[in-house]
């Protein structure tokens, strides 16, 4: 079975600094579990993606947060419209280069190939709101946890969805 | 964004989370996981490369029936377009940690020679 090199990109040193904070064992709590309600044909279904983005007319992810304090991410979030693209939105990360999703969204928040499979019929339907958050959040990734990530769930329920694809970048 | 799906999926909405630096999985625990080997910023495929991005989040849609266990990890088959080499993803100037981590580096070896 194909196995996914997950350090084929990062390079050596990066490699060293990621791989250095997962243990070899399992060190989680138990993992929370909700089956898919509906069948995929049925399901409402919203995106959620690491790259910091943001509506053009709503403010930006703090960068000048984490410039000042390297160990910091700016822990909230931001809703995004189902019909968004790449000329909508702004793309604030400083661990990657934001230029391609500046020229196509759906490299990172694929609404365009969502609204095409809810179209055929794939998906039940294209949740109203997506959302992102910073990926990075430094030494104290709390606030993201107990208020933001609960916050964003919040949303989806009122919002009736039932499937949510996460990506980090 | 794994503390993130797991949030989601205790409030009762299914999870998937697709995932370059998959190993992660041991550390956070998400619900389930689309391993892929895609480069940083461009987890679903490249710039204008549709089909490539459907096939990435219709598998990852997939496996929210497919996966019957808790924190369930599938390796998707997708293979990048270009090598390692020639994939340039990282931003113009160094992260704010990555610059501090090299600098105390730097200043450690100098301190040691």
């Amino acid at each position: 079975m194909n196995t996914v090199d997950p350090w084929r990109f990062a390079g050596g040193f990066l490699s060293r600094v990621l791989g250095g904070q997962i243990p070899e064992e399992p060190s989680h709590p138990p993992i929370p579990w909700t089956p898919l309600r509906v069948p995929l044909e049925r399901a409402r279904v919203a995106l959620l993606s690491t790259a910091g983005l943001s509506m053009r007319e709503d403010p930006p992810f703090d960068m000048e947060l984490e410039r000042k304090h390297p160990m910091r991410g700016d822990p909230s979030h931001r809703r995004l419209r189902a019909d968004a693209s790449a000329a909508d939105v702004e793309a604030n990360h400083l661990h990657i280069d934001t230029g391609y999703i500046a020229r196509d969204l759906n490299v990172a928040l694929p609404l365009d190939r969502l609204h095409e499979l809810a179209k055929q019929g794939v998906v039940g339907s294209v949740a109203t709101t997506h959302y992102s958050t910073m990926g990075y959040q430094g030494n104290d990734a709390s606030t993201l946890e107990q208020q933001t990530a609960p916050a964003i769930a919040a949303e989806m329920k009122s919002e009736q969805v039932d499937l949510a694809i996460l990506a980090p970048v | 964004m794994g503390l993130v799906a797991r949030a989601i999926e205790a409030a009762g909405i299914t999870t998937v989370t697709l995932n370059m630096i998959w190993p992660y999985q041991r550390l956070i625990g998400m619900p389930r996981v689309a391993a892929i080997e895609h480069p940083f910023g461009r987890p679903y495929g490249d710039v204008g490369d549709a089909e490539t991005q459907r096939a990435v989040l219709l598998t990852a849609l997939r496996l929210a029936e497919s996966a019957d266990e808790p924190g369930h990890v599938d390796h998707l088959p997708f293979r990048w377009h270009e090598e390692p080499k020639e994939t340039r993803w990282h931003p113009a100037e160094p992260s704010p940690i990555i610059a501090m981590i090299k600098q105390r580096q730097q200043k450690k070896q100098e301190a040691g020679a």
